[in-house]
């Protein structure tokens, strides 16, 4: 599919998205700075049509928002590993007040987070809505994965092979699409590439697997037999290559398996997303 | 006076910085709130309460579920608030970013997609120019933006409306106009671009 992805900016910028064309354009815009300006600005233009459907809340839900806030701590800001780095954004006419300044905004795979903002980040889908969209994605989808042991496939993402092959299973001509909504509001789209003998499973609202535990994924095969396809961060969004040959498998499951793995299937799929 | 018509979208150098009760800018206010200040916090919720919350209505309809996503629209805030960062565009738009994804997500989960779909019938007339009109008609920043909308085509206009007042994706948008598959997402686009283009949106 040669289709110009840049067109989807304003899509995006709207949230008129699907799951699985908000991944690929949000790997796209990582790396694409005409897109991102442009996001920006029409993210703002399209705030301004809010000021049509102004509408004061119930009275009642001032002080339900200021109880709930009182008992939850500000997350710390984003450090960028170099705070008063030359490099920082600076297209800004009018230099913010240093203090708000900066959050972090480094390229893929530089940017530095604590632990503690992580876990925050993966249960929180909508972490993602949060510093203006395309930002976080592109930390979510770095950061957030390197913090996490047993991901080789997702080490060093800048320079690993299983972020070009999801982009080009995304965007393959032949690329076919299952979804399942799971328990809970999350959605899991398997999008596959005979031609490439490829699929890649894209996440969205899914919680995290209780402590000590793992997603997992699989392929299944004619028989029906389960083959691991790899393990899959939890929480919030997110895009896993399945490993192995998926263009003859019959369907895709998540199981939660112990910490590393397993061999086969110990529990219920929580999701199987059939390919047909 | 509304303390709200000082707060505009473009960029923070623009709130009236001699606005008589309340010379302070959200971006101040959400700088305090990430050190944990309540009280800026309430400052806050009382300055865009209206806008995020109206326009999560708009997006949900049902009101019960409006206020719930509003709520965790605000507790999002209230956590990120030391990660906006200001060079990327201003505080009320970042906040209504989280407030119209929010929206989005919850619409687009199954049963609440399901209330939405009981009151398409009416949602369809909310989206037509004037009734949004009549509301905010004294107000000059929505007239503005009125104004704005009446530049774009016809079809720019609904397809964005759909998109992002109605929360449908383009293929949706695309579907409900008889529009070509994939000429929505366009229509959207050069909408946005026009709106941003004749309201001076700037970052």
């Amino acid at each position: 599919m040669s289709d110009d992805i840049h067109a989807l900016s304003g899509a995006y910028a709207v949230d008129a998205l699907d799951d699985v064309e908000r991944a690929r354009f949000e790997r796209h815009l990582a790396g694409c700075t005409a897109c991102q300006a442009e996001v920006e600005s029409l993210v703002a233009a399209a705030s301004e049509l809010s000021v049509l459907t102004e509408a004061a809340p119930p009275a009642s839900l001032r002080a339900k928002v200021l109880a709930e806030i009182a008992t939850v701590r500000p997350l710390p800001p984003l450090t960028a590993p170099q705070h008063d780095s030359a490099d920082e954004d600076v297209t800004s006419s009018t230099p913010p007040e240093p203090a708000q300044a900066p959050t972090a905004t480094a390229a893929p795979g530089t940017q530095l987070e604590h632990a503690d903002d992580l876990a925050e980040r993966r249960r929180s889908r909508s972490a993602r809505g949060l510093a203006r969209g395309w930002r976080v994605v592109v930390a979510a989808a770095t950061v957030a994965v390197l913090a996490i042991g047993g991901f080789t496939v997702w080490k060093q993402i800048d320079k690993d092979p299983s972020r070009a092959i999801a982009d080009q299973v995304l965007a393959a001509p032949d690329a076919t699409r299952y979804g399942q909504r799971l328990a809970g509001g999350a959605t899991a789209t398997v999008v596959r590439s005979n031609a490439l003998h490829k699929a890649v499973i894209v996440t969205s609202g899914m919680s995290q697997p209780p402590s000590g535990k793992v997603f997992q994924l699989w392929l299944q095969d004619a028989t029906g037999h389960m083959t691991s396809a790899g393990l899959m961060p939890g929480g919030g969004d997110q895009v896993v290559v399945l490993s192995g040959d998926a263009s003859h498998s019959k369907g895709a499951g998540i199981t939660v398996e112990p910490d590393g793995g397993s061999d086969q299937p110990t529990s219920d799929p929580v999701a199987f997303i059939a390919f047909a | 006076m509304d303390p709200m018509s000082r707060f505009s979208v473009v960029p923070s150098g623009d709130a009236s910085p001699g606005g008589p009760a309340r010379p302070v800018t959200l971006e101040q206010l959400l700088h305090r709130a990430a050190t944990g200040d309540e009280t800026a916090f309430a400052e806050l919720y009382d300055a865009v309460s209206s806008r995020l919350f109206g326009l999560v209505r708009r997006v949900v309809r049902d009101p019960a579920q409006s206020e719930e996503v509003t709520q965790e629209v605000f507790l999002e805030i209230w956590r990120h608030s030391a990660r906006f960062d200001p060079s990327k565009g201003a505080a009320l738009s970042w906040m209504l970013t989280i407030a119209h994804r929010k929206a989005v997500d919850r619409v687009r989960s199954a049963e609440a997609a399901r209330h939405r779909d009981e009151g398409y019938g009416a949602s369809n007339q909310d989206v037509t120019h004037d009734s949004t009109a009549e509301a905010v008609v004294e107000r000059l920043d929505a007239e503005r933006v009125h104004r704005a909308l009446e530049t774009l085509t016809p079809v720019q206009r609904q397809a964005l409306e759909l998109a992002y007042l109605s929360g449908y994706t383009h293929t949706e948008v695309a579907t409900m106009l008889d529009l070509p598959l994939g000429t929505a997402k366009t229509r959207i686009r050069d909408g946005l671009i026009r709106l941003r283009d004749t309201l001076g949106v700037t970052l």
